[in-house]
């Protein structure tokens, strides 16, 4: 009895030492030192909470680290998140944000270079276009943030559409040129018209003649697709006394256009995010769209996707000027990733940016249709397994570096979010016939005034004088007399 | 009800002691921020571009009124949707009240189930009729398909005015089990011997209904209307999700578009104006609406 | 003169006849359009409880699937697992339960100092009237500065508090109705026993009129829970209540994520049906006088 007892009590204090020491030779010492750890990230929509789940489990079987995800809706996102930082904390650790705003952000987010220094940590940064590095890494020269998701615009087409005899017998005889996807914007726009109504993928239903996004909104649904227009006729946002020239002839044209073409659009269209009209593409309910390069994914994904292997990519249409047609696609840089400055673990938060940015896992991250998140490295244009993912996905791949000479983004300066926001609804006015494009843009143009006047005019002309600058060193200016003259 | 006459005599402290946690509560957070809201109303707070701010007048509420379209727009949607809805309000809400006061067998449950939309937040009826009203796969358009009256494609908010309608039948759907209460207890409180007294006359249904229901009712339809009206001034949480304002601004009302001046763009001090011109404006509203009774109510004596 | 009798009774007969086929055509129609009410009022709740309930290829399926032969939860479990909605359905649980306590527990003895004391003169009737008057809008801008400064945002209490508040002029407004009706007699012999006017209210009030009481109760309960403004201003990721979450769901058309919309829809007006048949009494005067309007 007493032996067993006493044996009782030796177990029992032998799973007592026991269960004191093995926390003790758990992996503490450089394996995992951020192990247990939970960051805190705050993104923009759902499908960006998914896009990091995606990368979730390997990294905490790799790094003992967790991220908690708070999603806060587009609208309010910009407004929410600087509120929070302008009043110096923040419960965030990983911000995502629109690298357009890095004016408004960039003093809240962590310098990368000493950390890169203290834990020896790897961003390739030579495995990024140029197109991106302009725009999404530096605050005030340093590197703050590292990209996320490269948009631009690209042209996405039905190839049923464009390449039915029947189709390009119709349209020869009615427009007197061949049918082709459009090169320039009245060529998109009469094509628009010509299929708008009826079956032209030989079924018998009414069909579409073109997509678009044209709900207002902060990161410009309708400003967005107007700009494509607008900087091919010449426009440009201010000129160097920062006056808005967003109500210019060029701007009025390009509103004229939308206004006139509103008919061949589905009836919805005015409320359109970005996957309404990249879902109709998809489904073969409209024939051509230009929209974020994430499109051509889903594209061909063949478990949404009806036109898989039947879908041609290109660059946006254009002006002609003089004989040559000016392509100014949209750059809409999707969304950067930064450690704010108010982070109580940056060096864990540091290790997390390092791990979803690095080459391997950011391709898994933009090759997932559902994520929305497009490539941004070099080595996702070279992917051999991105170029396989898809029927003609190397066509696709092609279509987004072709578009980088080309690309115009968007006015990079204080309160950009507030100046979008305040145009691109007073488009969607215009489009909803509430008033007329004159009207709307002389409103937008009004606003845009106050808003600078509110921020402080000299030092908004000083930072967009720098910008005025870079676009016209990749020859992107403003041109008054293309508004007449372009064709 | 007699005053109590207790042989205790009442300590003078004790209304104030019951009642102050109340009061404390009220004015710590009703009658200070409205205060403070009013005195940053006068000033150019600005949180997107800084936490100090400055004396400006009544620089803000001359903005509103005569230089900022989106908030007088804002001010002609909400009276657009307003108006409908009281009307059809009224009119389908009195009808429900004759109705039910005809039903006898289950009149608890049956008023409970009407009652139900009433006593949802706007926001879930809102969410259940945007889905309801969705495009592809919503119940209204699939019957609609089915029964072969709508065409494949129709986007119940695809234009201004389309919105606006939807609008006001949700609002509809939603408040009129509110206006069917208030004039049933209307109903009940009629004295049932002018009935009698009528049927013994020989008088129609009818002429019972205008002669007797109607002017009786008055009253009641009265403040149901007033409450309704005031209600639908502060529209918000219906818009934020059926349309988020759209298309365009043009389901805006005054207080989504206040909100988003405060909360969007964070100009707290213009956006305090905005809410103080809107009390201003209910106010009126209230007013005019209270002198029209009385002078029908001279007129009628 | 006995076939002037007869004509007489014949005639009244007929006019007998014709009151009984009124009669019954106006109690079909009465039903008729009551059953008519009801489809119009109740069918929306039905199609998203069915749809709640719906698989993938119920939803999108063309004829329309109207009831899913294999109903399924999976949408709930979605929904409280990869949308947090257990977390925030029991945060507006929470929230307003803690209003509805801390509203009675502040507005009953106000209301008791009005009814027994006539605290205050007739000026609450008024004071009720401007605040139904006042939107929301006009009190959160400056509260959320406040709150911000005090760190009171994304908090259980700084909700509770605001919401408390917000409802105790109504819940006062109810409870003085529910006082005055109550005999001063048993106070005054439980006072003469020795009990302090608190005692009294506590412990014979409060136990008689304890239905009255629940009644506001369940009305507080339901203004907080359907509250949108300053839930959407005030709460953050932690404190996000059910009205906020079903936001989540309307970008990028209904259709992306229809099972955790219509899911959150059918969580989010559960109590409105519990209270609907709780109180069907007294629907009429809550109701009517703007008991469940936060």
């Amino acid at each position: 009895m007493r032996r067993t007892g006493l044996l009782a009590f030796a177990l029992v204090l032998v799973a007592l030492v026991a269960a004191g020491v093995l926390p003790e030779r758990a992996p503490a010492q450089g394996a995992k030192p951020y192990a247990g750890t939970t960051i805190r990230a705050v993104v923009n929509a759902e499908y960006v909470k998914y896009s990091l789940s995606l990368v979730e489990k390997e990294l905490f079987d790799k790094h003992g680290i967790k991220i908690e995800t708070e999603v806060i809706p587009l609208d309010a996102f910009v407004a929410k998140t600087l509120l929070e930082f302008n009043s110096g904390k923040s419960p965030w650790d990983l911000v995502m944000f629109g690298p357009s705003n890095m004016p408004d952000y960039g003093r809240h987010f962590e310098p990368l270079d000493p950390f890169i220094q203290k834990m020896k940590l790897e961003f390739y940064m030579d495995d990024i276009p140029d197109v991106y590095k302009k725009l999404m890494l530096r605050h005030q020269g340093k590197i703050v943030s590292m990209p996320y998701d490269g948009d631009i615009h690209i042209m996405f087409w039905n190839k049923t559409a464009f390449e039915r005899p029947d189709n390009k017998k119709k349209f020869k005889a009615k427009y007197g040129y061949d049918l082709a996807p459009p090169k320039t914007w009245r060529q998109w726009d009469e094509m628009a018209e010509f299929f708008h109504g009826w079956g032209w993928d030989g079924s018998d239903q009414k069909l579409f003649g073109a997509g678009a996004s044209y709900k207002p909104s902060g990161s410009g649904f309708s400003y967005h697709w107007w700009r494509a227009r607008f900087f091919s006729y010449g426009g440009m946002y201010f000129d160097a006394n920062m006056k808005a020239l967003i109500n210019s002839p060029a701007a009025v044209r390009a509103l004229d256009e939308m206004v006139r073409t509103m008919p061949y659009y589905p009836p919805g269209v005015l409320l359109f995010e970005s996957e309404e009209p990249k879902t109709m593409l998809i489904k073969g309910e409209v024939p051509m769209l230009y929209s974020w390069t994430s499109t051509g994914k889903r594209v061909g994904d063949k478990g949404e996707s009806v036109i898989v292997g039947k879908a041609g990519f290109g660059i946006v249409p254009g002006a002609e000027i003089d004989g040559k047609i000016v392509h100014r696609p949209s750059l809409t840089p999707g969304r950067s990733m930064a450690v704010s400055i108010y982070s109580q673990k940056k060096e864990a938060t540091m290790k997390v940016l390092e791990f979803i940015s690095s080459p391997e896992q950011s391709l898994k991250i933009v090759m997932d249709p559902k994520t929305i998140m497009d490539p941004w490295r070099v080595s996702h244009f070279r992917a051999d397994a991105f170029k396989k993912s898809f029927p003609d996905a190397d066509k696709y791949l092609k279509a987004i570096e072709d578009s980088f000479p080309h690309v115009v983004p968007d006015p990079v300066i204080p309160a950009a979010n507030e100046y979008q926001r305040k145009l691109s609804f007073e488009i969607t006015e215009a489009l909803a016939r509430r008033k007329s494009p004159k009207e709307a843009l002389d409103s937008a143009a009004a606003e845009w005034e106050k808003i600078t006047d509110r921020r402080g005019r000299d030092k908004q002309k000083a930072q967009w004088g720098e910008r005025l600058h870079e676009m016209k060193q990749v020859g992107i200016e403003h041109h008054p007399e293309w508004a007449a003259k372009a064709k | 009800m007699r005053m109590p006459t207790l042989a205790l005599k009442r300590k003078q402290w004790e209304p104030l002691a019951f009642a102050s946690p109340s009061l404390f509560l009220i004015a710590v957070v009703i009658v200070f921020p409205l205060a403070y809201a009013f005195y940053l109303s006068l000033r150019d707070y600005d949180l997107s571009v800084g936490p100090g701010h400055e004396f400006v007048g009544l620089r803000n509420y001359t903005e509103a009124l005569f230089g900022d379209r989106r908030f007088v727009e804002s001010v002609w949607n909400t009276v657009v949707i307003i108006l409908p809805s009281l009307i059809a309000e009224l009119l389908l809400g009195l009808g429900l009240a004759l109705l039910l006061n005809r039903v006898i067998k289950g009149r608890p449950i049956i008023t409970a189930l009407l009652a139900i939309p009433a006593m949802v937040s706007p926001v879930m009826a809102a969410m259940a009729w945007r889905m309801l009203f969705g495009v592809k796969y919503g119940a209204i358009n699939n019957l609609g398909r089915q029964t072969g009256l709508l065409d494949v494609y129709f986007d119940w908010f695809s234009t201004p005015f389309l919105s606006i309608v939807t609008i006001v039948l949700v609002e509809v759907w939603h408040n009129t089990p509110f206006m069917m209460l208030v004039l049933l207890a209307g109903l009940q409180s009629i004295p049932q011997e002018l009935y009698e007294s009528a049927r013994v006359d020989g008088a129609s249904a009818w002429q019972t209904f205008w002669s007797i229901t109607l002017p009786l009712l008055k009253f009641t339809m009265a403040v149901g209307i007033m409450i309704r009206m005031i209600d639908l001034t502060k529209l918000f949480g219906l818009i934020f999700v059926l349309t988020y304002g759209g298309p365009g601004g043009a389901t805006e009302t005054v207080a989504f578009t206040t909100y988003l001046v405060g909360f969007n763009d964070f100009r707290m001090s213009y956006a305090s104006a905005l809410a103080y011109l809107i009390v201003g404006g209910v106010l009126v509203l209230t007013l005019v609406f209270m002198w029209i009774q009385r002078y029908r109510e001279a007129r009628a004596a | 003169m006995a076939i002037a009798l007869e004509q007489t009774r014949t005639a009244s007969r007929r006019r007998i006849s014709r009151h009984r086929v009124g009669r019954v055509v106006g109690h079909v129609l009465t039903y008729l359009g009551i059953g008519v009410a009801l489809v119009f009022f109740l069918g929306p709740f039905f199609w998203i409880v069915t749809t709640s309930l719906k698989a993938n290829n119920d939803y999108f399926a063309f004829p329309p699937v109207w009831i899913p032969d294999q109903p399924s939860l999976a949408h709930y479990v979605r929904l409280f697992t990869n949308s947090s909605g257990f977390r925030y359905f029991s945060n507006s649980l929470v929230i307003s339960t803690l209003s509805m306590a801390a509203a009675i527990i502040v507005s009953l003895p106000t209301a008791y100092a009005i009814a027994r004391w006539r605290f205050g003169g007739g000026v609450l009737s008024t004071v009720l009237l401007v605040l139904r008057m006042l939107p929301a809008i006009a009190l959160i801008i400056p509260l959320y500065i406040m709150y911000k400064a005090l760190g009171l945002t994304n908090s259980y209490l700084g909700l509770v508090i605001a919401y408390t508040v917000l409802y105790i002029p109504f819940a006062v407004w109810l409870l003085v109705g529910f006082l005055r009706d109550f005999p001063i007699e048993i106070e005054e012999a439980a006072m003469i026993d020795g009990c302090s006017r608190l005692g009294s209210l506590v412990r014979v009030v409060v136990p008689i009129i304890a239905p009255g009481l629940a009644v506001v109760a369940l009305f507080a309960f339901i203004a907080t829970w359907n509250e949108f403004l300053f839930a959407v201003v005030l709460t953050g990721i932690e404190t996000k209540t059910m009205m906020v979450l079903v936001t989540s769901f309307t970008s990028g058309g209904t259709d992306m994520f229809y099972g955790e919309a219509s899911a959150s829809v059918v969580l989010g007006v559960l109590p409105a049906f519990a209270v609907a048949f709780a109180l069907q009494r007294y629907l009429v005067k809550g109701l009517a006088l703007g008991g469940t309007k936060g």
